[in-house]
């Protein structure tokens, strides 16, 4: 708004000047400035609160009626983490860890095949049609999803009726609140985060690539392997942070499904605001939270250079004959 | 020569008959619970889970009781206010990045991709106190309303998203169109108007649904912030599934639904009409892109 009624002005003494000398002057005007409002936002309500959050778990409670802690500097200590990671709470940060990266995993491998047939296989008639199909179930709401299977898990719905009339089992399935009917969850819940952006690099890969393999002599496998999927890291990387990330933090899945013995982090953090009312012990376990992310991408792209680096080691080409 | 080719055709159709059959049961997996969730919602039994009867009776409980339908009725508000900040912030936001670039889109991206991948339950945790603190020990009254709340909470993700959307269509469409109009001595405001804004509209129309669609359906932060009274309608049901599972959720769930897949679709289309293929929709509106 500011810049428009500047250039307006510039514009108007200026009009008959050539475009070249017009240009400096535009520069004048604050680049940023019609990102300000956003970046203003983004400062308020999001940096800030998040701030506020690192000082409470520093901060002290100071009685147990009292949800505010005190955050004075005098006061600022390390206590809250030893206790936000005592006996009966760390035991749920590792199953978070184990849930979220045996659910990446999971929707890796069943995503891979899905979505390279969606992207190659299918004909680009019905391919828009299906990919909008998978969309569908991405934007339905995360907790209409999740009440979903808490019917078909319950003890008394479909799938443990069927189980037993064909006799596989013969008590309930009891899936619901275990940790297996969590996973079952939260694999449902973030693989359209898998399957998309794997569709979207396949559905880049130049076709002119895997002939050129099989033009030289790769079968459809090797192809895959060596041509293929290299090409599509990008999507699986980015589909794995897609997954993981929010997973590690998941509230909705774990509290509808898991019960006492599925637990997450998220439903622990959640419970020290809405139940406990000890912000400050909640603080330090969101940071807790946010610690075990960081460090298992951490990891996680370590990893994956190793394996690059011994991957492209074995594979070197060595042309001594061509070179001289 | 020909027995060859025609092992190698046989095999072929071997491959592609088995991802068929996993693309199908992939699918199968994929709609599982959201059937589940619409078949259910014509049950009449006294509990969700216990198939007793075909009916309307879930529907008719929330047509006839007040608080399903007040909670649905303040998800639209909040839904549509957050959607139209949203679209403001994140389309001048869009526009800076595409055609004022410098030192500082570093810096943005990366609250911006900050905003993103921060875990829901981590905003949500945040703002909580953060609004206690403002309304009531800065005095600031706006943020003890539950309105203003989870209007301004469901900005933030979405004015994210909005401004990643607007600045890849700016950034797809050459610049040489407005600095035409420039050099044709139009002002800046009508070079705006005539040419930028109807250029970027597609984007800003998809961002806006998407906008819409997000607030409507946010659970997690929705849950923190709300002030009782102005109760959106994922927070009603997860207390109610708390409580008892009742059909009168499913039937909630299977119009919210509708709703959301219209709002979606409308999406689809206008990018479509904005000249997008279906590989670049599905990156739009996951993110992805």
């Amino acid at each position: 708004m500011t810049t428009d009624t500047m250039e307006t002005a510039d514009a108007g003494s200026t009009a008959p000047v050539p475009s070249s000398t017009k240009k400096p002057r535009r520069a004048r005007a604050p680049k940023f400035l019609l990102a300000l409002p956003a970046w203003t936002w983004f400062i308020l309500f999001f940096a800030l609160p998040v701030g506020l959050v690192l000082l409470y778990s520093l901060g002290e409670q100071v009685s147990s009626f009292v949800q505010k802690p005190d955050i004075s500097p005098d006061v600022w200590s390390l206590d809250n983490f030893p206790k936000a990671f005592d006996p009966a709470f760390a035991p749920i940060f590792w199953r978070t860890l184990r849930i979220s990266i045996t659910g990446t995993f999971i929707c890796l491998i069943i995503s891979v095949p899905f979505s390279y047939w969606l992207a190659t296989k299918v004909s680009p008639r019905w391919r828009g049609v299906l990919l909008g199909l998978v969309l569908v179930p991405f934007w339905t709401n995360f907790l209409v999803r999740t009440i979903g299977w808490q019917l078909i898990l319950a003890p008394n719905g479909f799938v443990s009726q069927k189980l037993q009339d064909v006799g596989i089992t013969s008590g309930d399935l009891g899936l619901l609140y275990t940790q297996a009917g969590v996973q079952i969850g939260v694999v449902y819940n973030y693989l359209p985060l898998m399957i998309l952006p794997l569709y979207v690099a396949f559905e880049r890969i130049d076709s002119a690539m895997t002939e050129a393999s099989k033009d030289l002599g790769a079968n459809r496998l090797k192809t895959f392997v060596q041509v293929t999927m290299p090409l599509a890291m990008p999507g699986a990387i980015a589909g794995m942070l897609l997954v993981f990330i929010p997973l590690m933090g998941d509230y909705i899945t774990a509290s509808l499904l898991g019960g006492a013995k599925g637990t997450m982090a998220g439903v622990l953090v959640a419970d020290q605001f809405l139940n406990t009312f000890n912000w400050s012990r909640g603080a330090a376990m969101a940071v807790i939270m946010i610690g075990f992310i960081l460090a298992a991408l951490a990891v996680f792209a370590i990893v994956g250079l190793l394996l690059r680096a011994i991957v492209r080691a074995r594979r070197r080409v060595s042309l001594p004959e061509a070179a001289a | 020569m020909s027995q060859q080719t025609a092992a190698r055709r046989h095999r072929v159709d071997w491959t592609k008959w088995s991802l068929t059959v996993w693309g199908v049961l992939m699918f199968v997996f994929l709609f599982l619970p959201i059937v589940w969730i619409v078949i259910f919602s014509f049950n009449t039994g006294r509990v969700l889970t216990d198939w007793s009867g075909f009916g309307f009776d879930g529907y008719r409980s929330f047509f006839e009781n007040s608080a399903p339908r007040a909670a649905v009725q303040t998800s639209l508000i909040v839904a549509a206010l957050s959607a139209v900040v949203a679209t403001v912030l994140g389309s001048l936001a869009g526009v800076a990045l595409a055609r004022r670039p410098g030192k500082w889109t570093t810096g943005f991206l990366f609250l911006v991709a900050l905003v993103l991948v921060t875990p829901e339950i981590v905003d949500a945790i945040a703002l909580l106190p953060w609004y206690v603190l403002l309304g009531q020990d800065a005095n600031i009254l706006a943020f003890n309303n539950g309105y203003v709340r989870l209007i301004v909470s469901h900005s933030v993700f979405s004015t994210a998203v909005v401004t990643l959307i607007v600045r890849a269509r700016l950034a797809g469409i050459d610049e040489s169109l407005e600095e035409a109009a420039g050099d044709l001595y139009a002002t800046p405001t009508k070079r705006f108007t005539q040419i930028t804004l109807p250029l970027m509209l597609p984007a800003v129309l998809a961002g806006g649904l998407l906008a819409f669609t997000l607030s409507l359906d946010n659970t997690v932060i929705s849950a923190f912030v709300f002030v009782q009274g102005s109760t959106p309608w994922p927070v009603y049901v997860l207390a109610s599934v708390k409580t008892a599972l009742r059909p009168e959720i499913a039937s909630i769930s299977t119009m919210m639904f509708v709703l959301t897949v219209i709002a979606i679709g409308l999406v689809g289309v206008v990018l479509r009409r904005g000249g997008d293929s279906s590989s670049d929709i599905a990156a739009t509106m996951t993110g992805t892109g």
